[in-house]
């Protein structure tokens, strides 16, 4: 019972239709997949451009409206932050898919782990009863669980261009439109469902000509919705660059993980040395990357959720420069908006579950970070092999990964006695916001009943 | 109601709030006790200072939401709308009142139940309500006083009073059909949100209400039609009208349980399916307690029918010839089992003790040699609830089963796991063996037992003290049966090639490591000398040649293991087979590619570094001094090399000076490490079982620590052998600063190193400097000592950053770090997570 080349179409048709494959089938995907996972690194490289997804638990039918939204695999390349299972009643198929799809496209997909991919939490908030309801054994969760010891625990994402290409689509309805200046590069941008601009910023933090979205004006105090306290604070600091459109490469690389920081990892390498394939252990740097939030506070504090940190600013800044980073781009936290810039945009919290738990009221969202130019034509396998083309990564220097180690290297230590200069710029986001999926594409989320009941 | 013994009456000291504009105020200190007097159930709690003031009079009815948060805390919404809570200072206070208040409860509410119908006396500050006879004209109407009356809980429980008083369920049920008649789907939308609302209310009895014959087809058929939906109908009546889901395996007769099983799965259906989306958590738990109450009675009353159990039990006898009855009656036990799991321990024990008296072993060795995959997964699951529900006993039945010269179950679970061909069923036979022979487990529920049912389980366990018999228990697998089960790993001796082992072969011994991973943790002398007798680490060191990258990682996790126990045997066996040239294999074969494989053998490494593990050091360079140079993409294997390299660091003459000149504690420890090097080599450990024994037998993990204090296990008297604060220092001052400046590197190097001789000695006076490092040692020695006393399993965790370590890095680093000049996350913030880490164990929730 092999499940290659056709059969594995054949399964992610099934699945899509969110229906559940047989076990055998899942146990082949299975093993499929950790052949895959085996040889992906704790941090996996993965090339802009790419579409970036927070949580999904569960929520199939809403994961078709991000594919709906985002395109489809493998015409869109994906990174997936996490907490695919839980809480919704289609764990199951909605991990299935993705992990048919890892399988299918390896290269255009990349899952990376979440605290709720753990034999403990699932047992707990539901993906384990899903399994034992839809197959009447466990045999199923223990085979996903396997897969989960596998998945990476981060992401880093390179050659993702300082500016977007701005988008040609039409101008939402309720936005008053003042879009920036055409010559001036775009860094952020955001869309609802339909592809409609409803916020467009330009870097020059000094011309904060932006469209404003008028539902949305007073949302959020630090989602760039419109300029925000933090936007502004970021003019001169964060935002505001020294290249205006031209070198376009000088963007660092996004750090994709879960959770969050911790306060055993200073340096991107220190994750590349750990021992992945396990539980998720209640303490320590593994546990941290999965638990971990950012918070507006100094230094490190205890987290309310028993595991993990919370972080402020001055260790995401710290973090961000010591690994040449841009962004940190986590999920892990619902965000009614659907995403959250904080802290000067140097981390980001992207949430792809609407209404969440079928009731939370949120939006959900995508970010998306384009290609930069100078990259093109450097095609990379997201596993394997990083050796060669000067990506492989040097412990104990802090070489940048994005293949500029040298004169990073340089740079760093001539000014590593010096106060902190300008973080990077963050590449260009174009987040696209969007809503659960509408009622009439899909059946009444339920579960399925137990079938057979002797008591 | 006479019956109801109040909460016993010591003073339990309590806060009481009530919330006022969204802010708890404080309406003073008191006692709380709960009082029943003229057939009301009060909680009173009289003020602390003027016990003639009572800061507190509440009724307890039978509808109000009370809730227990954290462990001292109750809040509840008084009749007139006031939000109030008791904060109680001791856990046991809120815990008697809280069992107080669930009693009245339950009791008032079975009145309730009684006299329904009858009684109309609404509470005096509740006006009552009053809604039209519902037709298909006023349905609008109807829902717009529930909705009016359900947004305060006065108006919610006037509601549930009319519904239940005048029967108006059944009155709504009829025009379901009608509105299905004229397809008038805003009718059957309002029908659907009054059904809602009514189960909203979180009324016990009309929720039970609901689930009976009359009317449950009525009530779901309304909630197939749900307005937030409207496109969409579900087919929940066609679900629950099939009665074919209903499995009768054995024909029971008292109609009242037989109804109770019926609702309990209505209530399961409506919980998981009907109203999964919608469902609140107050009435997500009245649902489950409902159920949870059902399956109690239910399990309770087949237990205790014997002919029932007889003719259950009998199913498995010859006269039985349909197999599909058999099966039934497995999967049956197993929902049995699985429901007991939630009893009260005694009540498990006598379901146990009645199912074990009819058969229940036979069955599970019946069900686990079944050819049907589901039986077999079913068969190891009501074994895995027994061994958790009483270890003890399935063991004393294995020794029965021994002494009578029959199977015992182990051996029939080994042999089946070795031929078990469902992947699924052999990780889960994989665990059962695990279960069975962990020593620690539930030990705890187990001692109660003892205590509640003291003679019988003496009489079956045939005198032995639990611990006595687990141990016992322990050494006759590893004399009778561990040989069988990992026989295969035997069979690989002289294999040539492991390039063909097929899917199966590949499967079971990954299992096998992992429970030889365990066992290793677990059993520490037993398993660690019939590995040796065995020879098994150069079998399993043989996987790492498989070309199937997931066994080569769980075969390398096992020498993790073996490493991270700090035990000389284990690493000198590692020694003396080399078996880190299949390590390095892999790590050269992964070397700069970026994988897990990679990322494993360096976590290894990095370990044995940063322990610094000084025989597996010493054996590294020695060895394979040149391989490692060529490493250089980590600075993991320079260290190691400059570990060793200061290990045999020639004693310059400064360092001899300074050891002349100083306090003469240097020299002879000195003289020590020099004595455990050369003793590096010595025998092969003939004299360690006693050594090791002792420490299996003081038990706790966290003890190889202070072994290795003993110099029979070749660490020098001050100073422990293995030192993880030190070392894990080291670690992080060697990667802060080689980065930065290596004219500091010195100072990186820990203090027991820099005792046998370290260049740090030129830099400023000797004697100073290293006493005073090892002042600071010896505080840090004592934090470690308080963390490690607050009862975290350090070593059974594979992880290598364990909390301690962690905490003193952090701590350790903030000297060392300023230097560096590394802005943002500084030091001061670094050292004030450490009292928070130490509090944020166990993780919960999401």
């Amino acid at each position: 019972m092999s499940i290659g080349g056709s059969d594995l179409d054949r399964a992610i048709t099934q699945l899509r239709a969110c229906r559940p494959i047989p076990e055998n089938q899942v146990r082949e995907l299975c093993y499929k997949a950790r052949e895959l996972l085996i040889e992906e690194g704790n941090v996996v490289g993965v090339d802009a451009p790419v579409t970036i997804c927070g949580d999904i638990h569960g929520q199939f039918h809403d994961l078709m409206e991000l594919f709906r939204v985002g395109g489809d695999v493998p015409d869109t390349n994906y990174l997936f932050m996490g907490d695919f299972v839980d809480r919704g009643f289609y764990s199951l198929e909605s991990f299935l898919l993705l992990l048919c799809l890892k399988v299918r496209y390896p290269d255009r997909i990349t899952l990376i782990r979440g605290n709720h991919e753990s034999r403990q939490i699932t047992t707990v908030y539901g993906f384990y009863d899903e399994c034992l309801r839809k197959y009447g054994s466990a045999n199923v969760w223990r085979y996903c669980c396997e897969v989960f010891d596998y998945l990476a625990l981060g992401a880093l994402v390179s050659g993702a261009a300082t500016a977007l290409e701005p988008t040609d689509g039409p101008i939402a309805d309720n936005v008053t439109v003042d879009l920036p200046d055409p010559e001036q590069d775009i860094e952020i941008e955001t869309l609802n469902a339909n592809g409609e601009v409803m916020f467009r910023y330009a870097r020059n933090g000094d011309s904060q000509s932006s469209a404003t979205s008028q539902g949305n004006s007073n949302a959020a105090s630090s989602s760039p919705v419109g300029p925000t306290p933090s936007r502004s604070g970021a003019a001169g600091t964060g935002a505001t660059s020294s290249v205006n459109g031209s070198a376009r490469n000088d963007t660092g690389a996004i750090l994709c993980v879960h959770g969050g920081l911790s306060p055993l990892i200073d340096s991107i390498d220190k994750i590349r040395l750990l021992d992945r394939k396990q539980e998720v252990p209640h303490e320590g740097a593994m546990c941290d990357l999965l638990w971990s939030d950012p918070d507006e506070i100094d230094g490190w504090g205890l987290s309310p959720r028993g595991a993990g940190f919370l972080f402020g600013a001055d260790i995401v800044k710290c973090f961000n420069y010591k690994n040449d980073l841009s962004l940190i781009a986590r999920a892990h936290q619902l965000v009614m908006e659907g995403f959250k810039e904080m802290f000067d945009s140097t981390i980001v919290t992207v949430w792809s579950a609407p209404n969440y738990c079928y009731r939370c009221g949120n939006v959900a969202a995508i970010l998306e970070l384009g290609e930069d130019g100078s990259n093109a034509g450097f095609v990379r396998r997201s596993n394997g092999d990083r050796a060669g083309g000067g990506r492989g990564w040097i412990l104990g220097s802090n070489a940048g990964p994005n293949g500029t180690s040298n004169e990073e290297n340089r740079r760093l230590s001539s000014v590593l006695g010096e106060s902190m200069q300008r973080p990077r710029d963050g590449p260009g986001r174009r987040y696209r916001v969007f809503e659960a999926a509408p009622q009439d594409s899909r059946g009444m989320p339920a579960k399925k009943p137990v079938a057979d009941y002797f008591l | 109601m006479a019956l109801v013994q109040p909460p016993s009456n010591d003073r339990k000291r309590v806060k009481v709030y009530e919330l006022k504009n969204n802010d708890w105020f404080d309406r003073g200190t008191g006692f709380c006790r709960g009082v029943f007097v003229n057939d009301e159930a009060k909680i009173l709690v009289a003020s602390e200072d003027d016990p003639s003031r009572q800061l507190l009079e509440t009724k307890i009815s039978k509808d109000d939401g009370y809730q227990k948060q954290q462990d001292t805390l109750i809040v509840w919404t008084e009749q007139n709308g006031t939000d109030m809570a008791l904060s109680f200072q001791e856990p046991e206070g809120c815990g008697s009142i809280w069992d107080f208040v669930n009693d009245m409860q339950s009791r008032l509410q079975e009145r309730a139940a009684q006299d329904d119908g009858l009684s109309d006396d609404i509470g005096d500050n509740v006006s009552p309500i009053m809604l039209p006879q519902p037709e298909l004209h006023n349905l609008h109407e109807i829902e717009n006083h529930m909705r009016a009356a359900n947004s305060t809980p006065a108006g919610r429980e006037a509601l549930a009073k009319f519904v239940l008083s005048n029967n108006y369920v059944p009155k709504l049920i009829p025009l379901v059909e009608m509105a299905e008649d004229l397809e008038s789907a805003p009718d059957l939308h309002r029908l659907c949100s009054i059904m809602k609302m009514l189960i909203l209310l979180n009324d016990t009895a009309i929720i039970e209400y609901m689930v009976t014959d009359d009317v449950v087809l009525g009530v779901v058929g309304a909630l197939e039609y749900d307005p937030d939906f409207p496109l969409h109908k579900a087919n929940h009546r066609q679900y629950l009208s099939d009665e074919s889901k209903f499995k009768e395996v054995v024909k029971i007769q008292d109609e009242n349980i037989k109804r109770k099983i019926h609702y309990t799965y209505r209530l399961q259906y409506l919980k998981d399916v009907v109203l999964a989306r919608i469902l609140d958590d107050p009435t997500f738990s009245v649902l489950n307690s409902l159920i949870f109450f059902h399956q109690v009675d239910i399990v309770q009353h087949l237990q205790v029918n014997q002919p029932f159990l007889k003719e259950l039990f009998g199913i498995f006898g010859p006269a039985e010839q349909n197999l599909q009855r058999k099966k039934d009656a497995v999967l049956f036990i197993q929902q049995c089992t699985s429901i007991a799991k939630s009893l009260q321990t005694q009540s498990r024990a006598q379901l146990y003790q009645n199912f074990i008296n009819n058969g229940l072993l036979d069955v599970i060795q019946y069900a686990l040699k079944h050819q049907d995959a589901s039986v077999r997964v079913a068969g190891t699951d009501i074994l895995v609830s027994l061994i958790d529900h009483d270890a003890l006993m399935v063991r004393s039945y294995i020794f029965k089963a021994i002494q009578e010269k029959s199977k015992p179950l182990t051996d029939t679970l080994i042999e089946l796991l070795l031929i078990e061909v469902d992947l699924g069923v052999k990780s889960q036979m994989a665990d059962a063996i695990k279960i069975l022979l962990d020593p620690h487990a539930n030990s705890a529920s187990i001692e109660a037992l003892g205590r509640a049912n003291g003679d019988f389980l003496a009489k079956i366990r045939g005198q032995l003290s639990p611990l006595a018999q687990t141990d016992t228990f322990i050494q006759n697998f590893y004399d009778e049966s561990a040989r069988k089960l990992f026989q295969p790993f035997k069979d690989l001796d002289g294999r040539e090639s492991m390039d063909d082992l097929t899917i199966q072969q590949i499967n079971l011994y990954i299992h096998l490591v992992e429970v030889l991973c365990f066992f290793i943790r677990q059993h520490s002398f037993r398993s660690k000398y019939f590995i040796l007798s065995e020879g098994l680490a150069a079998r399993v060191a043989q996987l790492m040649e498989c070309p199937e990258k997931h066994l080569k990682l769980t075969a390398l996790k096992y020498f993790r293991s073996c490493i991270g126990l700090h035990d000389e045997t284990h690493n000198r066996q590692i020694i003396q087979h080399q078996l880190f040239e299949p390590i390095l294999k892999i790590l050269f074969d992964n070397i700069s590619r970026d994988n897990l494989l990679n990322s494993a053998c360096l976590e290894l490494f990095e370990f044995i570094k940063r322990e610094n593990i000084k025989i597996l050091v010493q054996h590294l360079v020695e060895t394979y001094r040149e391989k490692l140079q060529t490493i250089t993409y980590v600075d993991t294997f320079q260290n190691i090399i400059l570990r060793y390299d200061q290990m045999h660091e020639p004693v310059t003459t400064q360092e001899l000076e300074a050891s002349f000149t100083s306090v003469d504690s240097d020299t002879p420890v000195r003289q020590q490490q020099q004595g455990m090097v050369n003793g590096g080599k010595w025998g092969v450990g003939l004299k360690e079982p006693d050594a090791d024994e002792e420490a299996y037998f003081n038990g706790s993990d966290d003890e190889d620590e202070l072994a290795g204090v003993k110099p029979v296990n070749g660490a020098s008297p001050v100073r422990p052998l293995v030192n993880y604060p030190d070392d894990d220092e080291g670690e992080d001052d060697v990667d802060d600063l080689a980065a930065a400046a290596p004219s500091v590197l010195p100072q990186s190097i820990p203090a027991n190193t820099e005792a046998q001789g370290s260049p740090d000695a030129s830099k400023s006076p000797p004697e100073r400097l290293s006493e005073k490092r090892r002042r600071e040692d010896d505080e840090d020695d004592e934090l470690l000592l308080s963390i490690s006393s607050s009862g975290t399993k350090r070593r059974a965790s594979v992880n290598s950053n364990s909390s301690a370590g962690s905490l003193k890095s952090l701590r350790r680093r903030s000297p060392n770090i300023a230097p560096v000049k590394d802005n943002g996350g500084g030091p001061k913030k670094m050292s004030l997570s450490i009292p928070l880490k130490s509090g944020g164990e166990g993780a919960n929730g999401e």
